[in-house]
C-alpha cells in the first residue's frame, strides 16, 4: 500500500524543487545586478522573468533607479504589494545558496501542482481532499518569501509534509488506550457497506485483543446476510471465543444487547459487535443502525471500509458517521491496494483517525496505522 | 448509476454553447474540463480520462460541423460518440448451454452475482446451476446455498472439501443436466500469487465459455491493475458491476473494460436475486446525455406493479379507473412508486422530466418528496378502515386523533387529505377517458407536465 502514491509524490517534489531552485538562482543573479548598479529599489525579488528583465535594465542603464523600478512594477502591478514588502527584507543579503530565500510565484508552481493533483487522484484521493492538499501547499509555498537552511528541497518537502499531515493526522483517538481505559465491558460496534471485510476484521481484532490479555465475546448483529452466522461462528470456533447470535432475520440490536449482558454476567472485557453490511442509500437499514446506536449505546463505533475504494469512500464514510457517529476507521485489503488514497480521504472527511489496516487473510494480518510514520515513509527517498 | 453527474454538469456546460455557430478553444477547454472532473469523480482511470478528453478536444476543434449543425449539437455528438466508444457494447451472452466463471476481489459480490445471474438465466427459460468453489472464507458455502435457494436454482458445493479445483470438477459432473453452469470462486486480489495460480487451475478444469470479472462499483484506480492481472491469468470476457444502488459511480468498470478489451455484461443493484440487469449501452448513454430512458422506465413500472400486487391479488391498477379513488388506492400508488426505486432515478428516465428539468429543482426536492410520502404512509397507518375507504368523512376531531396516533402535525394530516382530493379529481378526469388505458394516462400526465393540479404525484413537488 502507498507505494504508488510515494512514487508520484517524489515526482512532484522534483518538479517543485526545480521551480524553487530556479527562483533561488534568479534572486542571486538579481542581487548581483543590483549590487553592481548600486541600485536598491529594483532588486525586488520578483518572479524569475521579471527579475531577469530588471537585471538587464539595471545593467544597461546603471543607476537609473526610477526607470528600472517602473519597468519591474508595470508589467505586474497587481502583484506589486508583496514585492514591495519583501524588498526591505531582501536587503539583508543572502550569504550563500545553502542558506537563502526564495519566492515562488503561483504561475511557476501551477504545472507541478496540476501534476500533483492528478497524482493524488490516481491514488484514489478524493477530489475535494486533493484540492484541500493543493490549497495548503499553494498557501505554503507561493508568494511569501521563504527562508531555507539547507536546500530548496527541504522547503518543498516540509510544505508537502504539512499538507499531508493536516489532512491525515486527525485528533488522536487511540484504540488501545481507549480499550484499556474504558470501564468493562467495552462495547465496540463495527459498521460499513457490504463486502468490505467487517466480519474478518472483527475476528482479527478479537484475536489481537485476546493476545493482549483481554477476554472477548463476539456478537453477530448481521441477521440479514445469508451465511453470516456460519461465517462468524467459524471464526469464533477457530479463535475459541464465545459468539452470541440470533436467528437470521432477528433484531440486531437485541443480539448486541444480549452480548453486553453476557459480558457483564461473565466478566468479559470486550464485546465486538458485527453488523450487516448495508449501503448508505438504504434508509431502512441505516435507521436500523441508528436504533442500534441509540439502544445499545456502544462505547465505540468503528467504520470499516476497503482500501481499494475510490472516490465514493468519503461519501459513505460521512453517511455512516451521520447514522451512528464513528470513532475511527479500519481499512481492509490494504495488501490489494498500492494507492492508499482512501486512507487520506476518509480520515480527512470524517475527522476521525484510521486505526488499523487489514493486510491479508490471516488472523494476524492487522496493523496499527500511524500517520506520522506513513508520511515519513511517503517522503523518504 | 455510472456517471450520473456527468449528465447534469455536461448539460450545463453545453447550454452555454446554445446559439453559437462557432466554437472557440476556450469553450472546448471548459467542456473538456467538466468532462474530466466528472469522469475522475466517477473513478475512471486518470490516463483514460486524459485520452478521452484529448480526443474530444481535438475533434471538436478540427472537425468541420456538418452544414446547419449548431456548435452545441456538434460537440454533443462528438461527446456521445467518444463515450459510446469508451463504454462499448454489452457483453454478448447467448441464451444457450454454457459455463461462466466469476472472478474478483474479496467482497466484490461474486456469490450474490452468481445467484442473480442464475435467476436471470432461469427467467430466460434455461436451467442454471451454481457451483461454489470458495473453500477459504468461513460461511461461503452457506451463503451461496441460501442465495441459490432464494433464486430457486440448482446448487453444488462441498463444505468439507478443501480443494477448489476438485469441487469444480465434481460440481460440473454433479450438475451435468443443467444448461448453464455458473462457477463462483473465492475472492482474491491480483497481488496474491498463490491464489492467482489457483484460479488459473480452476479455469483449466472448468474451461469456461466466458469469464466475468465482478467489480464493486466503489472500486478506485486500483481497478486497472486488478483487471489486467485477472485478464492475464484467466482472460476476462466481461465485467459485472455490483452495488450500483449505492452512490459510487462505477467508473472503475470502464477502466477495467478498457484494460481488458472486454465489455460490461451485468449490473447489480440490490441484495435480492432479482436485482440484476443486463447492461444496455444505449439506455446508459441516452440517460447520461439527458434524453430520458423510456424502455427502462417501462420495465421498472411493470416490475413495481407486480411487486406491489404480490399478496394482494384483489388490487389491479386498472381499478383506479373505476369507482371512488380512496386513500387505500393512494397508498398503493405510493407503494408502487416506492418500488420503482429512488424517485430521482425514476424521474431522470422520463423524457422531458429528467435532465434539464431535474437540474432546476433544488437538490433536496426528491428527498423532501420521498420524506413526505413516508410521512403520508405513517399517517395512513393511524387511520381506520372506514377512514381510508371514505376520507371525505374525516372531521376535525378525527384529524386530531390521527395526528396524535401518528405523531404527525394536524397540518400534515390536512395536507394529506388535500393531496388525496387533488388526486381523486385528476383520476375522475381520466375515468372520462373510458377504457382506462394506463399508457394514455401516462401520456396525458406528460403533456400536462404534471400540471392541472398534478396528475399522479406531479402536484407533490
Amino acid at each position: 500500500m502507498f507505494d504508488g502514491l510515494k512514487d508520484k509524490l517524489s515526482n512532484f517534489r522534483e518538479d517543485a524543487e526545480e521551480v524553487a531552485e530556479e527562483n533561488a538562482e534568479a534572486i542571486e543573479d538579481d542581487e548581483q545586478a543590483a549590487a553592481e548598479a548600486e541600485a536598491v529599489a529594483d532588486g525586488e525579488p520578483v518572479e524569475a522573468q521579471a527579475g531577469a528583465a530588471a537585471g538587464d535594465g539595471a545593467d544597461a542603464a546603471a543607476g537609473d533607479v526610477a526607470d528600472a523600478e517602473a519597468a519591474s512594477a508595470d508589467p505586474d502591478s497587481a502583484d506589486d504589494e508583496p514585492d514591495e514588502e519583501s524588498s526591505g527584507g531582501f536587503m539583508s543579503k543572502a550569504s550563500s545558496l545553502a542558506r537563502g530565500r526564495v519566492i515562488i510565484e503561483e504561475d511557476d508552481l501551477e504545472g507541478p501542482l496540476r501534476e500533483l493533483e492528478f497524482a493524488l487522484l490516481e491514488s484514489d484521493v478524493e477530489m475535494s481532499v486533493a484540492e484541500a492538499i493543493l490549497d495548503q501547499i499553494r498557501e505554503d509555498l507561493v508568494g511569501e518569501e521563504k527562508k531555507f537552511t539547507k536546500s530548496t528541497g527541504s522547503l518543498v518537502e516540509s510544505a508537502l509534509r504539512d499538507a499531508l499531515l493536516s489532512v491525515i493526522d486527525v485528533d488522536g483517538f487511540d484504540f488501545e488506550d481507549a480499550i484499556a481505559n474504558t470501564e468493562k465491558p467495552v462495547t465496540v460496534v463495527f459498521t460499513g457497506v457490504n463486502g468490505v471485510g467487517k466480519t474478518t476484521t472483527i475476528a482479527k481484532l478479537g484475536k489481537r485483543l485476546e493476545d493482549q490479555g483481554y477476554s472477548v465475546v463476539l456478537a453477530n448483529g448481521d441477521t440479514y446476510r445469508a451465511g453470516a452466522n456460519e461465517q462468524l461462528q467459524e471464526h469464533a470456533d477457530n479463535l475459541d471465543m464465545k459468539l452470541i447470535s440470533h436467528e437470521q432475520g432477528g433484531d440486531p440490536t437485541a443480539v448486541v444487547y444480549d452480548a453486553v449482558e453476557y459480558a457483564k454476567a461473565n466478566d468479559i472485557d470486550v464485546v465486538l459487535g458485527d453488523t450487516a453490511g448495508r449501503l448508505h442509500t438504504s434508509s431502512d437499514l441505516m435507521q436500523q443502525l441508528e436504533k442500534l446506536d441509540r439502544v445499545v449505546d456502544p462505547d465505540y463505533t468503528i467504520f470499516v471500509d476497503e482500501a481499494v475504494a475510490g472516490q465514493d469512500a468519503v461519501n459513505r464514510a460521512s453517511e455512516f458517521d451521520d447514522a451512528a457517529a464513528i470513532d475511527g476507521t479500519i481499512l481492509t485489503m490494504a495488501d490489494a491496494d498500492s494507492q492508499g488514497g482512501a486512507a487520506i480521504s476518509v480520515s480527512h472527511v470524517t475527522g476521525k483517525p484510521i486505526l488499523f489496516l487489514g493486510t491479508g487473510q490471516g488472523y494476524d494480518d492487522i496493523q496499527p496505522f500511524d500517520p506520522d510514520a506513513l508520511v515519513d515513509d511517503l517522503l523518504a527517498d | 448509476m455510472v456517471l450520473d453527474d456527468l449528465g447534469s454538469s455536461l448539460r450545463g456546460t453545453l447550454d452555454k454553447l446554445r446559439g453559437k455557430s462557432r466554437i472557440s478553444e476556450e469553450d472546448v477547454d471548459e467542456i473538456v474540463k467538466e468532462i474530466q472532473r466528472s469522469l475522475l469523480q466517477a473513478d475512471v482511470d486518470v490516463s483514460l480520462v486524459m485520452d478521452l478528453s484529448d480526443s474530444i478536444k481535438e475533434r471538436s476543434l478540427e472537425e468541420e460541423p456538418p452544414g446547419g449543425t449548431s456548435a452545441r449539437d456538434h460537440v454533443l455528438r462528438i461527446v456521445y460518440e467518444e463515450l459510446v466508444g469508451l463504454v462499448g457494447d454489452s457483453t454478448e451472452i447467448p441464451l444457450e448451454s454454457q459455463t461462466i466463471m466469476l472472478a474478483g476481489l474479496q467482497g466484490s459480490g461474486k456469490t450474490t452475482t452468481a445467484a442473480k445471474m442464475a435467476w436471470w438465466f432461469s427467467k430466460k427459460g434455461l436451467r442454471p446451476a451454481v457451483i461454489q468453489t470458495d473453500t477459504f472464507r468461513p460461511g461461503a458455502y452457506d451463503q451461496a446455498k441460501q442465495m441459490a435457494d432464494r433464486a430457486e436454482v440448482e446448487f453444488y458445493g462441498d463444505p468439507d472439501a478443501d480443494d477448489p479445483v476438485q469441487i469444480a470438477r465434481d460440481g460440473l459432473e454433479a450438475t451435468a443436466d443443467a444448461d448453464v453452469h455458473i462457477v463462483d470462486t473465492a475472492g482474491r486480489h491480483a497481488l496474491e500469487d498463490d491464489l492467482i495460480s489457483e484460479i488459473e487451475e480452476i479455469e483449466s478444469v472448468v474451461e469456461p465459455d466466458r469469464s466475468l470479472l465482478v467489480l464493486d462499483a466503489a472500486i478506485g484506480q486500483g481497478a486497472k491493475d486488478q483487471a489486467r492481472q485477472f485478464d492475464d491469468s484467466i482472460g476476462i470476457d466481461g465485467v459485472a458491476i455490483t452495488k450500483l444502488d449505492g452512490t459510487a459511480k462505477g467508473g472503475g468498470a470502464l477502466t477495467a473494460v478498457d484494460e481488458t478489451g472486454s465489455t460490461i455484461a451485468f449490473l447489480g443493484s440490490g441484495e435480492t436475486v432479482q436485482d440484476i440487469e443486463r447492461f444496455e449501452p444505449d439506455s446508459f448513454i441516452s440517460r447520461l446525455l439527458g434524453m430520458g430512458d423510456l424502455k427502462q422506465l417501462t420495465e421498472r413500472v411493470e416490475r413495481a406493479m407486480e411487486e406491489t400486487q404480490e399478496g394482494e391479488d384483489d388490487w389491479d391498477p386498472e381499478d383506479l379507473m373505476k369507482g371512488e379513488f380512496t386513500l387505500k388506492d393512494m397508498r398503493k400508488q405510493m407503494k408502487a412508486m416506492d418500488n420503482m426505486g429512488p424517485l430521482d432515478q425514476v424521474m431522470d428516465m422520463i423524457p422531458g422530466m429528467g435532465g434539464g428539468l431535474m437540474d432546476q429543482l433544488p437538490d433536496d426536492a426528491m428527498d423532501v418528496t420521498q420524506d413526505r410520502m413516508r410521512n403520508f404512509e405513517v399517517i395512513m397507518d393511524s387511520m381506520t378502515e372506514a377512514e381510508l375507504e371514505n376520507p371525505r368523512s374525516i372531521g376535525a376531531s378525527q384529524v386530531r386523533r390521527i395526528a396524535k396516533g401518528s405523531g404527525q402535525s394536524e397540518d400534515a394530516i390536512r395536507e394529506l387529505l388535500d393531496q388525496h382530493k387533488m388526486m381523486a379529481q385528476t383520476m375522475k378526469q381520466f375515468q372520462g377517458m373510458g377504457d382506462g388505458d394506463m399508457q394514455r394516462m401516462m401520456k396525458k400526465m406528460q403533456q400536462g407536465g404534471g400540471g392541472g393540479g398534478g396528475g399522479g404525484f406531479g402536484g407533490m413537488f
